[in-house]
């Protein structure tokens, strides 16, 4: 069990310090992620994301394209159960609500906990707090969503890795 | 055919139907019903009670219309999808807005607005709305303006100066439980419904007095008989052939334990009133969830079209059309109400154009089935719909659910499924032209890939079930709709005008012998009805339309308007944050394109004949 030590914390500038003083102190190298990146900006957003807080576990294994560990079938599988595709489309690509593959570019993991959590109201994001198939997993959710935007994971229906 | 060859029974029924006549036309709403019979106004979303869109207007006709020109336009103010249309009563035009439903009333002499009215609602409902904050128009009855919030809230309104008369609330927006529909007034009575099938939220007809606000009666969808107001030995249904009573517990055999309590049925179509009969005539939605295989059973009556005495609500007559829905195939389309020739034979007819790609005739007096036909012929989920037990002949290639396929179900993605969920035709009303005896209907013509997954229920929370790819109609003309004109006495189309888009405008047929829509670029079409292929106008507004054409007349000239507004479920793509996606086609599908024709922005767009 991963500890969430970051959902509670608050505000956004908070959440970005944390995740650069985690940055730091952890050496990555995610390949793929750096490959869809031009700016050295968003690439640091996304490689500090790319991992999971506590842990030099990967954030997500993807074979194939659409084979994924476990934990990031379960996040697809959350993706679903909420339905978040009403709002963002069958493949994340953006409907009523924006576009998820350009969002976790720009998102840190804190915010999109963040929104997940609280919604954007005014916006039409709802509120997923009181929702236990979100909440309990929204790292997982996280780690699929941001497989999707890395443009690892390359179709939104993935299957385990056999 | 066999469905009306029982000439000894269907006398006695229409002895029945002059008896229930008498208290009809003593509860006739008089004050509405005489600005309906104005031509010069447009006193309901309909124009009449039958759900027609006809008027009987006709100095715009098909020899002028080529020249008609923008009269005036009017802004909103609001982004999101533009349904339904204004009112016009007496000089006055009462125009609504999606979320946050703001109510303008104009001085047609000048255009000023007189008053506006804007509810406080809690944004959380915009949420509970996905994918659009749509809200189909007012109603008229009285000095009244029936608002129906999207927080469920229903409010009537001065007519005079906007100030609240009372207001009521409907529903539980925080279960999901929230308003698109326009309300009606059908005699001293509110009739509303509620949304929320995404939500698990357990639908309902309800009616409000209109002169209090009190709830005089409301008719679940499903559930317990008397819950429902259902009769077991009264309320009749179609079966072997002929009209039986459903029966004691008629929803309840058809669900698996408790599921009905979260099972849909919702109710946020357009509803008609036959005065003579004192009958309202709604439908009812899909039952949650999407995924079939978590409730085994036919699922009554989601899916059914619904008889209810004005009064009581007690169900007279009840049909279901698709039973366990495995494509979510909403039966809430509009029921239009109309005399007319059935297979050679005078009848009062109820005409309806499923989501599921049947058209309905049936005998709104009594509920029998006498008519069900594709009206896109590449409507594959089932080969027929079976006249005897008026069961749909289900493909089990296209079933998506386990009891009706063992080999599909929860995970298996069913494609090629015609027509998508989306409906080979959704709300957008279709007219009735009693010159021709057609019907007009603005049509999708889109298909899809469906896959169900197990769902838990949370409350206050989506609960969907399936994932939706939708593209349009493989090996046809290439675009997502078409506008027909269809015979409703023989089940056939009649004529086929492709358009690029889904036609999800309501039309409206004038005397003038024109047929409008509205299309998803942002035109204004106006066809000869006797020849829908050929064009005689068209406009491109500032959106796309998914409004309703309506037409009045002011100082003794016709006008003719629609709002633009480009939104709606075959809109949404273009609220926000379109991209190319990489796999292949999205649920938006071809839709995106649309972002080449148009962008967001609500407003009305009023024509006219230029003057001399």
């Amino acid at each position: 069990m991963r500890p969430e030590t970051h959902i509670e914390t608050s505000g956004p500038s908070r959440a970005r310090t944390e995740e650069e003083s985690l940055m730091r102190n952890r050496q990555f190298a995610i390949a793929f992620a750096l490959l869809c990146f031009g700016s050295a900006t968003q690439a640091q957003d996304a490689q500090a994301a790319t991992k999971t807080s506590e842990s030099d576990k990967p954030l997500y294994t993807v074979v194939d394209g659409y084979k994924v560990d476990p934990d990031t079938l379960q996040g697809f599988r959350t993706w679903r159960a909420a339905a978040c595709d009403r709002c963002h489309g069958a493949n994340q690509e953006g409907m009523v609500g924006p576009s998820l593959i350009e969002s976790l570019k720009v998102l840190t993991k804190e915010e999109f906990v963040t929104v997940v959590r609280d919604g954007r109201l005014a916006k039409g994001m709802q509120s997923f707090g009181s929702d236990e198939r979100v909440m309990e997993n929204i790292d997982k959710l996280y780690a699929y969503l941001k497989g999707r935007s890395d443009g690892a994971i390359t179709r939104a229906r993935v299957t385990g890795i056999e | 055919m066999k469905q009306i060859g029982k000439p000894v029974r269907r006398n006695t029924q229409l002895l029945a139907a002059v008896l229930l006549a008498l208290p009809g036309l003593a509860l006739a709403n008089a004050d509405l019903k005489s600005k309906i019979d104005d031509p010069g106004n447009w006193a309901a979303q309909a124009g009449d009670f039958y759900n027609q869109r006809y008027s009987k207007l006709d100095q715009i006709n098909k020899d002028n219309v080529g020249n008609m020109q923008v009269a005036w336009t009017f802004s909103t103010g609001v982004l999101r999808g533009h349904e339904g249309s204004p009112l016009v009563i007496d000089g006055m035009m009462y125009i609504h807005t999606p979320f946050p439903n703001k109510v303008f009333a104009l001085d047609l002499d000048t255009q000023k607005i007189v008053w506006r009215y804007e509810p406080r609602q809690d944004p959380s409902v915009i949420a509970q709305m996905c994918c659009d904050t749509v809200y189909r128009g007012l109603a008229y009855a009285e000095g009244k303006i029936f608002l129906q919030q999207a927080d469920s809230t229903l409010v009537a309104l001065d007519a005079k100066d906007g100030k609240v008369l009372w207001s009521v609330v409907n529903g539980d927006p925080k279960l999901g439980a929230v308003n698109t529909n326009a309300p009606h007034v059908f005699g001293d009575k509110v009739i509303t419904g509620i949304s929320g099938g995404e939500w698990g939220v357990r639908g309902f007809l309800a009616a409000y007095d209109i002169n209090t606000g009190k709830q005089v009666w409301k008719g679940y969808s499903v559930g317990p008989d008397n819950e429902m107001l259902i009769d077991p030995e009264k309320t009749m249904t179609w079966t072997d052939g002929e009209l039986k009573p459903v029966g004691k517990d008629s929803s309840l055999k058809t669900w698996q334990g408790d599921q009905w309590k979260i099972g849909g049925g919702t109710t946020w179509g357009w509803f008609s009133y036959d005065p003579e009969l004192n009958l309202v005539y709604s439908g009812t939605g899909n039952p949650s969830t999407w995924n079939p295989s978590q409730r085994p059973g036919d699922n009554k009556w989601t899916m059914t079209i619904f008889a209810r005495d004005l009064d009581t609500g007690v169900a007279k007559w009840v049909y279901q059309m698709t039973p366990h829905d495995e494509w979510d195939y909403d039966g809430v389309n509009e029921m239009i109400l109309a005399d007319i020739k059935v297979k050679g034979k005078d009848t009062k007819a109820l005409v309806h154009f499923d989501r599921n790609g049947f058209a309905y005739t049936m005998d709104r007096t009594n509920g029998a089935l006498l008519v069900a036909e594709k009206y896109d012929p590449t409507v594959n989920w089932a080969s027929h719909v079976d006249m005897k037990t008026g069961r749909p002949a289900v493909d089990p290639k296209f079933s998506t659910s386990k009891f009706t396929n063992p080999d599909h179900g929860p995970d298996v993605n069913v494609k090629g499924i015609c027509p998508a969920a989306l409906g080979t035709k959704d709300q957008q009303p279709a007219s009735f032209d009693p010159k021709t005896g057609l019907f007009y209907v603005p049509t999708n013509h889109v298909c899809m890939d469906y896959e169900p997954f197990e769902v838990e229920y949370v409350a206050g929370q989506p609960y969907v079930g399936a994932t939706l790819s939708m593209y349009p109609t493989p090996n046809s003309h290439g675009g997502m709709g078409n506008f027909i004109a269809w015979d409703a006495g023989e089940g056939k189309i009649v004529q086929s005008k492709p358009e690029k888009f889904s036609v999800w405008s309501g039309s409206l047929n004038t005397a003038g012998g024109i047929s409008c829509f509205g299309t998803l670029e942002g035109y204004l079409k106006c066809v000869d009805a006797n020849d829908i292929n050929k064009e005689l106008y068209s406009f491109k507004t500032p959106s796309g339309i998914i409004g309703n054409v309506f037409t009045y007349l002011h100082k003794g000239k016709q006008y003719l308007g629609v709002f633009s507004g480009i939104g709606g479920w075959a809109g949404i793509g273009m609220a926000a944050g379109l991209e190319q996606d990489t796999d292949g086609l999205g649920a938006v599908g071809g839709y995106r394109d649309l972002q080449n024709y148009t962008q967001l922005g609500g407003s009305l767009t009023i024509f006219a004949l230029p003057n001399r």
